[in-house]
């Protein structure tokens, strides 16, 4: 009995750990200044009020929104950067590691195990490092503010990840159906398109969503790679808001409620699939 | 099929390194035209005598430490609690992914409102509760800074600790369990002896994830302290020094030997927490 009791307390106190910040700041978007300077706090706001997003999408010229006066367009364009950037890497990192995986896996060349051992150790090399060392050769390239750099950076920096959990995926499946699809007249690009490929959409649902998450939270490479609003995102952005809007809380809540929404969407709709291919890596 | 990964991992991350590398070896006064002098590993050892660089060092050791040990205490409380099947299971797994799919910049903005000097929640809570007797300003006292921050950074991290831990406790096949418990051991010995040891792989996977994101802290600091010294950790070092004063060969140099270190401790736990084959 006393079990049960604990196991309930220690579940309530997981779903309040997780959801509180969030809570916290979904209540605080929809607040004004003058509810969240309010001391003592108040948890909930008087009025609730989408000021907040309306400052934040459309501007603001008035001392509504706290005496901060947000340009217009800012952050609607840095939202739209981070979904282009986002779904192209997303494409690029799954058109190269899963055909990429196939082939570890599945054809015989010399060099095999030594070259996707060799990309699989990448793993261990931290993203930071890889962005530091970039720095100077994408700007010799005139790729700094370009979208099409940092999607170029986010495929490279995901791929040996990728690649190392696809080809584990691969390893699972069973080999009949496309050595049936070989032997009728199948070329090996037919084989996988057409018998590999649909059997992996959970896989491959999962490694699209893990590449989509770990992508639209990456800070430090557009904080390096972009410069203006051509490219930059909003994990650029926010923090900027931060310094220039510091305690405008509803304004920098609206701008994280935004920021975590597809996120949040995408890890819940695909969570299923996430954990199996956890399961299976570990 | 392989070659595209390979070419784009050669061309991005391989070649970049070395070329990285063999700047780090240089001296970083050439300005443009001037090439430069190969001074072998003394922007390694000028970097370690910066004062900055020396107390990041130790912010970064601080932040890992406790990271990892609330990681792997609070994972491990939470996989057991989640292993077994009850209803609302899966809603309460994917509520648990959920501050994982967050940006870290965005979890940092959403516990700002809780360390707010003036009108934070803490501050307020605290207050009212009679526990301090006047606002505290967090973020400039060292060790309430460095605490709360990991305290952000464990909270973004400790969803995939736990789901490893999670897929670890569901390998161990049920049998073990109701062997044992025919041969009269209580539940905390068979934690003790059976669930740790078989845990072990999963284990490792969690303390690298841990100790890998720990290093690399960097986004949560930034924004809510900025790249203050007093919280300033060896990444943000590493950014302030190749970014800020654009000295290349020096950042460079810094952020090779903390590639190292994670690597040294990613491939320490593997060896050492392997399944012991008995």
């Amino acid at each position: 009995m006393t079990g049960r009791v604990l196991r309930a307390l220690a579940i309530t106190l997981i779903v309040v750990w997780s959801l509180a910040p969030i809570a916290i700041g979904l209540v605080t978007s929809f607040s004004t200044q003058r509810d969240v300077q309010a001391v003592p706090a108040r948890w909930l706001p008087e009025q609730p009020t989408l000021d907040a997003y309306r400052s934040l999408l459309g501007g603001t010229s008035s001392q509504r929104a706290g005496g901060t006066v947000a340009e217009s367009g800012t952050y609607s364009k840095a939202l739209l950067n981070s979904t282009i950037v986002t779904l192209l890497s997303t494409l690029a990192v799954l058109a190269v590691a899963v055909s990429g995986a196939y082939g570890f896996s599945r054809l015989e060349f010399p060099g095999r195990r030594t070259l996707f051992w060799a990309i699989s150790a990448l793993i261990i090399i931290p993203v930071f490092m890889v962005v530091i060392a970039l720095f100077r050769l994408m700007a010799d390239a005139h790729l700094i503010d370009h979208k099409l750099g940092l999607v170029l950076v986010f495929a490279a920096t995901q791929t040996p990840l990728a690649l190392l959990l696809m080809r584990n995926y691969i390893a699972e499946l069973p080999l009949e159906p496309e050595e049936a699809a070989l032997i009728d007249g199948c070329t090996r690009w037919q084989a996988f398109w057409r018998v590999v490929v649909p059997q992996m959409s959970s896989g491959i649902a999962a490694l699209a969503a893990i590449v989509m998450l770990a992508v639209w939270g990456e800070f430090l490479i557009p904080l390096l790679l972009t410069s203006t609003l051509n490219s930059k995102t909003v994990t650029v952005v926010i923090p900027e808001f931060v310094g220039k809007y510091t305690t405008n809380y509803p304004l920098l809540a609206a701008a994280g409620v935004l920021a975590v929404l597809p996120p949040a969407i995408v890890a819940l709709v695909l969570n299923r699939h996430i954990r199996g291919m956890l399961h299976g890596s570990s | 099929m392989v070659a595209p990964a390979v070419a784009l991992t050669a061309a991005l991350v391989v070649y970049p390194l070395a070329k990285g590398f063999k700047s780090s070896l240089e001296s970083g006064e050439a300005t443009y035209g001037a090439s430069p002098k190969f001074v072998g590993l003394d922007n390694y050892r000028e970097v370690l005598k910066t004062s900055t660089a020396v107390d990041a060092i130790g912010h970064t050791l601080i932040y890992v430490a406790l990271a990892v040990t609330l990681e792997l205490v609070l994972g491990m409380i939470v996989a057991v609690t989640l292993n077994r099947v009850f209803r609302g299971r899966g809603i309460v797994l994917a509520i648990l992914i959920l501050p994982w799919a967050l940006p870290s910049v965005v979890s940092g903005v959403l516990w700002r409102r809780v360390f707010d000097p003036d009108s934070g929640l803490l501050n307020s809570v605290l207050l009212q509760l009679h526990v301090i007797d006047h606002p505290h300003v967090w973020m400039a006292t060292k060790g309430t800074a460095l605490a709360f921050i990991t305290i952000v950074h464990v909270w973004g991290v400790l969803p995939l600790v736990s789901l490893v831990l999670i897929a670890g406790l569901q390998s161990i096949p049920e049998e073990v369990y109701s062997a044992s418990a025919v041969d009269g051991a209580n539940p905390v010995r068979q934690f003790r002896h059976i669930t740790l040891p078989l845990l072990r792989p999963a284990i490792a996977v969690a303390l690298t994830i841990g100790t890998v994101w720990g290093i690399a802290i960097f986004d949560e600091i930034y924004v809510l302290n900025g790249t203050a010294l007093n919280t300033r950790s060896v990444l943000m070092e590493v950014y302030n020094t190749t970014f800020v004063d654009a000295d290349f060969a020096h950042g460079t140099a810094l952020a090779f030997m903390l590639t190292v270190v994670t690597a040294l401790f990613a491939i320490g736990y593997t060896l050492g927490f392997r399944r012991e084959t008995t």
